[in-house]
């Protein structure tokens, strides 16, 4: 026997990213699900990010890991709650391994959480976790080509930064290109150019930051 | 990349709808997929093999409908339909203004149980 049935695949991740949306904004608390590939910066730009805003604005992390915890404590070392999820293989952040530590991180007084997603640049933008806005880091070491080879997460992405522009005189990348091309799949993506080693860049979108939550 | 957890998802709410059913086997589930969706039939067919044992769905097979990626020009009013997986502009007028259509869908849409 046959029937139908109308169901979304993700139905379950997406009703439990509304959960943990209205578990946000009840205590107030603007999340940001912050993405790139392996080593483009996403740690480097909290660390940055934490020192540049001298405590003026509660932070907390979530730190997307397949193993290990050396992000969580990079974190901690500079006094920000943290919690650390492993995701024991998975590719990605889901919902529901938000949801399961909610509980762990003092919501009251946070302003601005980050969920730093796992290092992939495909599968965390097929995912929403519970937050306000997605920003993406693009390292320019990874090439100017990238926006058009990997577009959902450029199309899904707030803000872009594109990191380590210190070391723009060793390559040949063409980062107008990455601007135009991530512009042509999004708009109204905010563009960073940022150095996360020489703190380039940091200042502006730290005062976009203050303005999403003020 | 994620299809695993994708198939896990696919395999509760077929379960579910079958037991809800009255029934306790599953025969075919058939799906809709989107090219822009992310996940290839390929690997979505590997990892239901892989999983669906010491389930109802055992036995069952998975049909893939795949969906185009297409849209519509906010410029030129024109429904067109591409064979990329993205839209980058209108293919008629070039225009960046235009709507996505389908191309993300990941949805189950029929079973057949036993
Ligand atoms: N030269 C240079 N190196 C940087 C910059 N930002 C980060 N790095 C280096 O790049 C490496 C990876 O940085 P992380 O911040 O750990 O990257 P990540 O995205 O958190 O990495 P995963 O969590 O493993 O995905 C480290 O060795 C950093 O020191 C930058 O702006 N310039
Ligand atoms: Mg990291
Ligand atoms: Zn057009």
């Amino acid at each position: 026997m046959k029937f139908k049935v109308a169901s979304k695949i993700l139905d379950a991740n997406e009703r439990i990213a509304r959960e943990n949306r209205k578990i946000f904004s009840d205590a107030g608390v603007y999340v940001i699900n912050l993405m790139s590939s392996p080593g483009a910066g996403k740690t480097s730009l909290l660390e940055n990010t934490i020192k540049g805003l001298k405590g003026g604005m509660g932070l907390g992390v979530i730190e997307g890991d397949i193993m290990g915890t050396d992000d969580a404590v990079r974190i901690e070392n500079l006094g920000v709650p943290v919690v650390q999820i492993n995701t024991g293989g998975a590719c990605h952040l889901d919902a529901n391994m938000i949801n399961e530590v909610l509980g762990d991180l003092p919501l009251k007084d946070i302003d601005i959480l980050f969920i730093e997603n796992v290092g992939n640049l495909v599968c965390p933008a097929e995912f929403k976790v519970g937050e306000d806005i997605k920003v993406m880091i693009l390292s320019i070491a990874e090439g100017h080509d990238k926006p058009l080879k990997y577009p959902l997460m450029f199309q899904e992405s707030s803000a872009l930064l594109i990191n380590k522009v210190d070391l723009k005189p060793f390559l040949d990348v063409n980062v107008e290109k990455i601007r135009r091309d991530a512009l042509s799949l999004n708009p109204s993506v905010k563009i960073f150019e940022v150095s996360c080693r020489t703190g380039e860049g940091i200042d502006q979108w730290i005062q976009w930051l203050q303005t999403l939550t003020s | 990349m994620h299809e695993a957890s994708i198939v896990g998802s696919l395999l509760d709410i077929a379960v579910k709808e079958c037991r809800e059913r009255g029934f306790n086997k599953i025969a075919s589930i058939s799906v809709r997929v989107g090219k822009a969706s992310g996940v290839m039939p390929e690997a979505l067919l590997f990892a239901f093999d892989a999983m669906k044992a010491e389930t109802i769905a055992a036995g069952a097979s998975l049909a893939i409908e795949e969906v185009p990626v297409s849209g519509y020009c906010d410029a030129c009013r024109a429904d067109f339909t591409v064979e990329e997986e993205f839209i980058l502009s209108c293919p008629y007028c070039g225009g960046s203004s235009f709507r996505a259509q389908s191309g993300r869908e990941l949805d189950i849409i029929e079973l057949e149980v036993d």
